[in-house]
């Protein structure tokens, strides 16, 4: 396309050069009928390639606006969303509200885990650290035969539940364990994502070269104004912190900072 | 001792509201973000106020200022727990008058670190 467009524009430079050295040759020899017919020849030659480059043009922007609307409107994605009009978009979208959910079901479910297993924990260190207090009374000879009686039974019962205890721990454990799986459902479909905005990328880039060379031929300004990012509304987490400046990389940096402003 | 979590994603609260259990700290409400979060600081109950920033509706640092605007709750000590690690935002945060700053992903000994020294800092100005 830019070769069409340089060679157009190109023929009409040096259609220009030729036609001065005509205009001069016919107007030192006094011959300005033929001067005013080359005049008018190059004035019909501009409109012309002018009007060829901004046909071509109109082509391609068009073609670029029908692909880019083509492959994100037609490419109704899957089986399972047949005949529901779905476009790659919507379903990215809903792909990721999945990450979400997913996301957000196994941190529940393992903070679930936890909350069941700290009492577990703790009921366990209670109740060894009692029986210990006794246990080493009994070492340094100092129970009576009541006490000891009665510190058979409860090491009997505290085996039990140390026993109880430890199934549940196991099993709490493991069902954290298996929920970590999100991280390879979300890693796929967050990859599958990821290929489509790639895509989508590479034709608006297309998109926009073409209305680029649009505006470049038509005179066309736009109004370059680029909305700073405030701050106010948050940018979420940093990616690639280190090759950002203005990003500070850990709790010790932010500490710095705030103990440089007087905190 | 009663403390408000304000954060729009349910599990932040939550992994937040269990860390300051561990530390002690069992009375604790929430609200995800800082529409909400105003008419529950306003009730007048609150004694601490840990929030996000980047929030939908009101985001934190709106409600930073609102808190510090607010004659009745401007003395409310502030703690920021969030992902935005801006300079530029830490700064505004620091004048906006924040008095403790967290970035996620934070650890446990961070966040009491934080919090002991807002204390600190409160009871040394008593």
């Amino acid at each position: 396309m830019s070769k069409k467009l340089g060679s157009g524009l190109g023929d009409f430079e040096s259609l220009v050069k030729d036609g001065a050295v005509d205009l001069l040759n016919h107007i030192e020899v006094g011959d300005f009928s033929s001067a005013i017919k080359v005049i008018q020849e190059l004035s019909e030659s501009r409109h012309n390639s002018f009007y060829k480059e901004v046909g071509t043009l109109t082509r391609s922007l068009h073609d670029a606006i029908r692909d880019f609307q083509v492959d994100s409107m037609d490419l109704v994605v899957g089986e399972e969303h047949a005949g529901s009009g779905n476009t790659k978009i919507t379903d990215a979208s809903d792909r990721l509200k999945y990450v979400i959910e997913l996301t957000s079901s196994a941190a529940n479910k393992t903070m679930d885990m936890v909350d069941g297993s700290v009492p577990v924990a703790s009921e366990l260190q209670n109740q060894a650290r009692e029986l210990r207090k006794d246990w080493n009374r009994l070492i340094q000879r100092d129970l009576s035969p009541q006490e000891f009686r009665e510190l058979y039974k409860r090491i009997d019962v505290f085996l039990k539940y140390a026993d109880d205890s430890a199934t549940t721990l196991h099993s709490n454990l493991n069902t954290i364990l298996l929920e970590q799986g999100y991280q390879d459902l979300t890693g796929q479909v967050i990859t599958r994502v990821n290929d489509l905005i790639r895509d989508v990328e590479e034709r608006l880039v297309h998109l926009v070269a073409v209305a680029g060379r649009v505006d470049s031929i038509s005179g066309m300004e736009h109004d370059k104004s680029e909305a700073e990012h405030d701050d106010t509304r948050g940018h979420g987490p940093a990616i690639n912190k280190q090759n950002n400046p203005e990003v500070l990389n850990s709790q010790d940096e932010v500490d710095d900072l705030l103990s440089s402003l007087g905190f | 001792m009663k403390i408000l979590i304000v954060d729009d994603f349910s599990t932040m609260r939550r992994i937040i509201k269990n860390l300051l259990r561990d530390l002690g700290f069992t009375n604790t409400v929430e609200a995800d973000d800082g529409t909400t979060a105003l008419p529950i600081l306003q009730a007048g109950t609150i004694d601490f106020l840990v929030t996000d920033w980047n929030m939908p509706g009101m985001t934190g640092i709106e409600l930073l200022r609102a808190v510090r605007a607010d004659d009745k709750l401007k003395s409310i000590p502030v703690l920021m727990v969030t992902a935005e690690a801006k300079r530029d935002q830490i700064i505004a945060a620091a004048q906006a008058g924040v008095n403790g700053y967290v970035v996620k992903p934070f650890t446990a000994v961070a966040l009491k670190e934080k919090i002991e020294k807002i204390f600190e800092r409160i009871d040394a100005a008593k």
